[in-house]
């Protein structure tokens, strides 16, 4: 009897090893995406960095935004909470962004804006708007819930997956489709090109630095391009740091009204 | 202004100018320098007839973080400063200083935070309306187009926050009772009941404010709780009314601030793919509680609707309804004497904001519409902006408010329609 169990564990276990085997050879488009979300926008438990963000416009007119971002995952591959301390330009220093993302609901959003004392609540239906005037939109910067589209992994060579995303729900979606080309190793989505109905290509965003910080690697610079109407935004991240004890209290109102002093500095 | 509270800001400059000195590290100033000029488009009784507004402002504003080993470093203390130096062409080039914000701003207690000095206060769900928000307000710069922060009126105050388990709490006092600017004749004309009609310079009323005494101390509380994004508050206020609604003796034309309460409710948050609010306040007149005292403002219902839209590409909207009740009106109308002005026992009030940005957001098209269908008058606020770079920003708009009558609140501003033009540049 005692044999015949362990016997039968056993075979489980070859099933299972078989099994996750196939898995690591063969990693469906959802599980690519799925490990790409995680990568690019769920690394540890919580982060925050610098960033600075250029905006060229088609005729050259450079504009300069630089905020401290903090985000903290309530849920891994889910639920996330951010907040945007602003710095430059003057106009909109000490302004703070926050974001609750939720999956399937719309996020929830709030702008503090300090000469008025205002705590102003921002509807968030359109997550294909520009962020901060960038050629970012919100959903390049919180990143875009992966139910969102239909995952076909359509190439590969031996730095990268190649994946064609179609959404679900083109209403207010600018691009037909999209490709991203994701890194085997680090699974890090180092270049995203959108296409319109007619196969154009309307804009390319790329991974253009990657760092290892405290073991996750993460990308520094980065930049999009609109393909149609030319200017570009660049962005870059500094003093990226994981892990550093965020607590949930900081995404409140409180601390829209009253900047958590240790977290911006 | 009087000459004790300048000349107490003076010392407070300077004393901040010493801590500054004092520090190793000298904080940043930022702030911006423009030119406002509004042109008027009707006529009227004022000061100037051509414009009512011509101005410079230079604004400086710092923040010192404290640091080292010392009480106020350890609970995360910030020292906010805020400042416009003001040239008023209105007034043939007098020079001003408005002090917008001297605060002290630190975290005593880990479920306390607290705010000492001149500050703007600001809460409630409302878009230029406010129920529960019963802190000053500049209604004079809001019709003559300056920038939205003037709005807002700055008060000394103590700003107490606590954060218990069940709800965050805000308790105010305000020691100095800041009235609303409101149009007094000078350089926006207005409904003068003391001149049968609109009035402008010819008006000679007086108002009376309460004075500084313990007693007379203004409290606005707060209890609010965000519940998986639905935000709840309640109010209470206990204070004045910040408009001289009142009259204290009409045969010397003087008019006062009546004692006011005020309880609310609100509630915000998302709902058919934008944001809806809900706001309600009673206001307990407590001079003339049964309303029979046909001097005193009457108590008051208040209830707004409201939502908003982000229609994607840059493309907002907006819409409220305000709906206002006088209560114990058969009261009010039986003491009215034969010639009183009189008030309507209901108010409603529509509002509707469109905001359409383009190139990367940096040309801004808004414009913002009141319009009350039971007072028959309302008031256009269209306006273009354009960024030209992180530095330097345009502004047109104008001010258009019109009405049948002239007593009600946007029909007496009829005569001071203005378009105006602001370049600041940011620093």
């Amino acid at each position: 009897m005692k044999r015949l169990i362990l016997g039968m564990i056993y075979i489980l276990f070859i099933m299972f090893l078989n099994k996750a085997a196939i898995y690591a050879e063969q990693l469906s488009a959802d599980d690519i995406i799925k490990k790409a979300n995680i990568a690019s926008y769920y690394s540890g438990k919580d982060g925050s960095a610098d960033v600075k963000m250029i905006i060229t416009d088609s005729q050259g007119r450079q504009r300069i935004r630089e905020f401290r971002i903090l985000r903290l995952n309530i849920q891994q591959g889910g639920e996330q909470k951010f907040y945007v301390y602003f710095k430059k330009p003057a106009d909109v220093a000490k302004m703070v962004f926050m974001v609750w993302k939720h999956l399937g609901r719309d996020d929830d959003r709030w702008l503090y804006l300090p000469a008025l004392d205002l705590v102003r609540r921002i509807a968030a239906s359109d997550k294909r708007s520009s962020f901060v005037g960038s050629h970012f939109v919100y959903e390049d910067v919180s990143g875009r819930g992966i139910d969102e589209d239909t995952h076909k992994l359509i190439g590969a060579d031996e730095k990268y997956y190649k994946i064609k995303n179609i959404p679900k729900d083109t209403k207010g979606v600018e691009f037909a489709y999209y490709i991203v080309y994701i890194d085997k190793k680090t699974f890090l989505p180092m270049k995203a090109e959108y296409y319109d109905k007619e196969n154009k290509l309307i804009k390319v965003i790329r991974a253009l630095e990657v760092k290892n910080i405290d073991g996750y690697p993460t990308v520094v610079k980065s930049e999009v391009r609109d393909m149609v109407r030319g200017g570009n935004t660049l962005m870059e991240f500094s003093n990226v740091k994981y892990n550093v004890g965020l607590t949930e209290d900081i995404f409140t109102e409180r601390y829209l009204r009253r900047p958590p002093v240790k977290w911006i500095r | 202004m009087d000459k004790i509270k300048i000349l107490q800001y003076i010392i407070l400059f300077f004393y901040v100018l010493d801590v500054r000195l004092a520090c190793a590290s000298l904080p940043d100033f930022h702030g911006f320098l423009e030119t406002d000029i509004g042109v008027k488009v009707s006529d009227d009784n004022t000061k100037q007839d051509t414009f009512n507004l011509l101005e410079q402002r230079l604004q400086l504003k710092t923040t010192y973080f404290f640091e080292g080993n010392n009480y106020l470093a350890d609970k995360g203390a910030i020292l906010n400063f805020r400042g416009d130096f003001i040239i008023d062409e209105y007034y043939d080039g007098k020079t001003d200083f408005e002090l917008r914000e001297m605060s002290l701003s630190l975290t005593p207690f880990e479920f306390m935070d607290l705010k000492i000095g001149q500050q703007v206060l600001t809460w409630g769900t409302g878009d230029y309306l406010f129920i529960n928000d019963l802190f000053p307000k500049d209604y004079v710069s809001f019709f003559i187009g300056r920038d939205d922060e003037y709005l807002k009126k700055p008060t000394p105050a103590v700003k107490m926050s606590f954060y218990p388990d069940f709800a965050s709490i805000d308790f105010i006092i305000m020691p100095y009772f800041t009235p609303n600017t409101i149009a007094k004749g000078d350089r926006l004309s207005f409904f003068d009941s003391f001149r049968s009609g609109i009035a402008g310079i010819d008006s000679d009323r007086h108002i009376i404010s309460p004075p500084h005494q313990f007693s007379n101390n203004e409290y606005a509380l707060r209890i609010y709780k965000n519940i998986n994004g639905t935000e709840f508050a309640i109010y209470f206020f206990h204070g004045y009314d910040k408009n001289p609604r009142s009259y204290k003796d009409e045969s010397s034309k003087q008019l006062y601030y009546e004692r006011l309460d005020a309880y609310g409710v609100s509630l915000r948050g998302s709902i058919l793919g934008g944001i809806g609010n809900i706001e309600t306040g009673y206001y307990n007149s407590r001079e003339d509680s049964d309303g029979s005292n046909r001097m005193i403002e009457n108590s008051m219902f208040k209830a707004m609707l409201g939502y908003s839209k982000d229609m994607g590409n840059d493309f907002k909207i907006g819409f409220q309804y305000m709906y206002e009740q006088r209560l114990d009106y058969d009261n009010y109308r039986d003491n009215l004497l034969p010639n009183d002005y009189f008030w309507d026992e209901f108010r409603h009030l529509l509002t509707n904001r469109i905001t359409k940005q383009f190139k990367h957001q940096t040309v801004t098209l808004s414009l913002f519409t009141f319009y009350s269908p039971s007072d028959k008058d309302g008031y256009c606020r269209p306006s273009v902006s354009y960024d030209v770079n992180d530095h330097l920003k345009a502004t047109l708009g104008a001010n258009l408010p019109w009405g049948e009558d002239d007593i009600t609140e946007f029909g007496q501003m009829k005569r001071n329609k203005n378009v105006y033009i602001r370049i600041r540049y940011n620093f």
